[in-house]
């Protein structure tokens, strides 16, 4: 690639995905009239919310060179916690020790990752794979299907905008979108992120700098897995109800998302903020699909087919670029 | 305030797998004093070095620090206690920006947030130190990866420096700085010496210990053989300590008549972006040499013979006319490059050593491949090219860095070559790994392969050629033989003032 575009495109990271970003809109809202109503924003957004809080907690691993392909697998687990921990006529008391209890779990299995991958120097594939098939495992035992019903009130609170005036509303997820960007831009003024970012871009460089870059990899593996348990939350408060296999097709797309972003996978670059842009791309994406009423089988293709399209773009400009110059 | 400190390295041993990188080392410095640290590649220099700013641990062995032994397990502990490094290999982060990275771990704060105004003032004040001697696109938010290599040695020279050190460790800071640039980093240690800070000071390039250290001392496979002060030793005895039976560079040069023999490769009015028509000879035997300064199409040229970029002219290889397309066509003819750049252009560096020295050559060995007669043929010439390695299934980064080179070399002459193009091939190796390549150049003279010869040392050219053609801005600025053939007319062809043709 040229050096212009090169330059361009490291300088605004979010470019590409901000402009397919308006397309999925444009379209999106081509399909649905009512799009921009708070009643169906507030709904797609709120069903759009465990997808990107998992691309957020994927984005720290895979700055780190990493991955996480086990955050599925806690999601599972902890709405299977949430759904057998919260009966329907639960006390205050009931409710908070089980939001106890399901981060606790949720950062024992990122601990578990962070062991694998520093400790016993396994690679970041092996071992959140291998784990994912744990925590999926125990996810089986707490509830072997789905089931169980969440009080009204706690769903009907994450369910319904927020009213601000009588006219004005704000939908939920946004809000709490909002308090994790606003935690992110205060965790870039830290030391921390100089340290992850340098683990990810040239690990022994940081290590003989003095970084620890073995306690920087393990926290990565805890935000992941705290991340993945705030979606669970969402999850379960979305739907009133715990499904032990709901994260199981959630791992990669949270992948897909990040590198839509704008997330380099070799690490060291990218922020959450592409993430998330990209995990909107990916919501659109499968509500553009449905609303199209494809066959069912074309879906999968055309979901297959934007993303790679997606992915390929900075490439495709670079070559036509190339073809341009000769 | 004057800084105090001494340091004294006693018997340190440190060994990767089979391998014996250090078996006695010993080193001692004090506030004030340059040390110079001296040996061939693979000699245990950054080995000894790593094991000072505790970024590897000793398998035996201890170091003092004010006469107190300290055991670093990570740099951060050496730090701690006024030990910093300008390491050889980088340690800059190529995603981090200048001032990201000088101040990395320990970052200027404000409410426990990273304060980037001071971090960017600080930055600039230690730039200043090198004020003038780099572009000016060098500035504190510039991202590492868009710094030329002087560039990045001055930022991890400052770096090292961010840290306020009491003893400051310069592995090889200086091979990729200008004079100028060098001249004000011996500045810089003058003001540190005046500061009571001890340095260790490594190098591969004499003249530069003789300008600022006070003392040297000599490792030699693995091992301390000698302390010297600078005052009372001189060139030729630190060499001897160096390498057993120095016999360096004296005169190799023969006189043999070389046009009884046929000609290898003719060329003629060869033009690419930066070669305006160069035409030249060599024969079956012959060493020829290519002078001149950096980049006036020495390379250029050795690049388009193999195919490697494009270009205009003829080209006959024994008489037959030829022109490679790509360097598989070259390979296919007998033509072997070895490159400049052996760390990105010449080895796959995680692969085992084996199968760097059969990767030029694989297709010989038939489908499947012999094995069994690949692996007699690379011990065989791993054993020509005095190889220390663990075993052929070690991998490349294990080796020393004038053995990773021989692995390099090791790879063509799989091929037996008839015609070779030498790069710049002793570019940034040892005396000794020299001292063994030359014996090597001249075997394969004497058994008739042609070589072409660049090489940036002047003394290399005058040493092992019997004619030298001396580039200048894409031409042949001169051919010199014989009676012409020294260093005078070299350097003077060099700055293109001579037209003998």
């Amino acid at each position: 690639m040229s050096n212009l575009t090169n330059r361009f495109f490291s300088r605004n990271p979010y470019f590409l995905s901000l402009v397919l970003l308006v397309i999925m809109v444009v379209i999106n809202r081509a399909l649905q009239d009512n799009l921009f109503e708070i009643g169906p924003l507030n709904g797609n957004l709120r069903v759009f919310t465990p997808a990107i809080l998992l691309a957020i907690g994927q984005t720290f691993v895979i700055i780190a060179g990493g991955v996480d392909l086990s955050i599925g697998s806690i999601v599972s687990m902890g709405t299977a916690i949430l759904a057998t921990q919260i009966p329907t006529d639960a006390t205050p008391d009931m409710i908070v020790r089980a939001v106890v209890l399901v981060f606790l779990a949720g950062l024992l299995a990122g601990s578990l990752n962070g062991f694998g991958v520093t400790a016993l120097r396994l690679q970041p594939i092996v071992t959140t794979y291998a784990t994912s098939f744990i925590f999926a495992g125990v996810a089986l035992r707490i509830l072997p299907e789905p089931g169980g019903r969440l009080p009204r009130e706690l769903t009907t609170f994450w369910r319904n905008p927020l009213q601000v005036t009588e006219s004005f509303a704000i939908p939920t997820s946004i809000i709490a979108i909002a308090i994790v960007i606003l935690l992110w831009v205060l965790l870039t003024k830290t030391r921390y992120r100089q340290f992850l970012y340098a683990t990810g871009s040239k690990a022994d460089a940081a290590y003989s700098t003095g970084v620890r870059v073995n306690r920087i990899k393990f926290s990565t593996y805890l935000f992941s897995a705290f991340f993945a348990t705030l979606a669970a939350l969402a999850l379960t408060l979305g739907s009133g109800t715990g499904n032990p296999r709901a994260g199981d097709q959630m791992t990669l797309p949270s992948v897909v998302a990040v590198v839509l972003g704008g997330t380099a996978l070799s690490g060291g670059q990218g922020g959450i903020i592409g993430s998330i842009i990209g995990a909107l791309i990916l919501g659109l994406i499968s509500n553009i699909i449905s609303f199209a009423s494809l066959d069912s089988w074309v879906r999968p293709l055309v979901d297959a087919l934007i993303i790679i399209i997606a992915l390929a773009i900075p490439a495709l400009v670079g070559l036509a670029r190339r073809a341009w110059n000769k | 305030m004057v800084k105090n400190i001494t340091l004294v390295a006693e018997q340190a041993v440190k060994t990767y797998g089979g391998v014996t990188a250090l078996s006695d080392g010993n080193l001692a410095v004090k506030s004030g004093e340059v040390l110079a640290l001296l040996g061939a590649n693979g000699s245990g220099k950054s080995t000894l070095s790593k094991i000072i700013t505790g970024l590897i641990s000793p398998n035996k062995g201890r170091v003092l620090v004010d006469g107190r032994p300290v055991s670093f397990n990570t740099p951060s502990e050496a730090r701690k206690a006024g030990i910093s490094a300008v390491y050889q290999e980088l340690s800059l982060i190529p995603d981090l920006s200048v001032s990201e990275n000088i101040w990395l771990g320990h970052e200027p704060l404000r409410f426990g947030m990273v304060n980037r105004g001071e971090m960017h003032k600080r930055t600039q004040a230690l730039l200043d130190l090198f004020k003038g001697l780099y572009r000016p696109h060098l500035q504190p938010d510039a991202p590492i990866s868009s710094l030329t290599p002087d560039e990045r040695q001055i930022v991890e020279i400052l770096k090292a420096m961010s840290f306020d050190p009491r003893l400051i460790i310069l592995d090889e800071a200086t091979a990729s700085l200008d004079s100028q640039q060098v001249n004000r980093l011996f500045e810089l240690v003058a003001d540190w010496k005046a500061q009571g800070m001890a340095i260790i000071f490594v190098s591969h390039r004499m003249e530069e210990i003789f300008r600022i250290a006070d003392k040297a001392t000599v490792l030699r496979n693995g091992r301390t053989v000698g302390d010297r002060v600078i005052a009372a030793t001189n060139r030729r005895e630190l060499v001897d300590l160096m390498i057993e039976g120095a016999g360096l560079l004296e005169q190799q040069r023969q006189a043999f008549e070389v046009s009884d023999k046929p000609v290898r490769l003719t060329i003629d009015d060869l033009k690419t972006n930066v070669l305006r028509g160069v035409s030249l000879t060599v024969h079956d035997g012959e060493l020829l040499g290519l002078g001149g300064l950096h980049g006036q199409g020495q390379s250029d040229l050795l690049m388009a013979i193999f195919g490697a970029i494009k270009s205009s002219g003829r080209i006959s290889l024994s008489g037959e006319e030829l022109h490679f397309s790509h360097p598989k066509n070259a390979m296919n003819a007998g033509v072997a490059l070895v490159p400049g750049d052996r760390g990105s252009e010449g080895l796959l560096l995680i692969r085992s050593i084996f199968e760097n020295m059969l990767l030029a050559s694989w297709s010989s060995y038939g489908t499947p491949i012999g094995m069994r007669k690949a692996r007699s043929d690379s011990q065989n010439v791993a054993q020509e090219l005095k190889m220390v390695m663990a075993s052929l299934d070690a991998p490349v980064s294990s080796l020393s860095g004038g053995n990773a080179q021989k692995v390099v070399i090791g790879k063509w002459l799989l091929r037996a070559p008839k015609l070779l193009l030498l790069n710049d091939p002793t570019k940034g190796i040892d005396v000794g790994a020299k001292a063994e390549f030359y014996n090597l150049l001249k075997q394969l003279r004497d058994s008739g392969t042609a070589i072409l010869f660049y090489s940036s040392d002047d003394d290399e050219l005058l040493g092992l050629c019997n004619r030298v053609l001396v580039l200048h801005d894409g031409q042949v600025s001169a051919a010199l033989s014989g009676d012409d053939l020294s260093r005078d007319k070299l350097v003077s062809a060099s700055m293109g003032t001579v037209h003998s043709e």
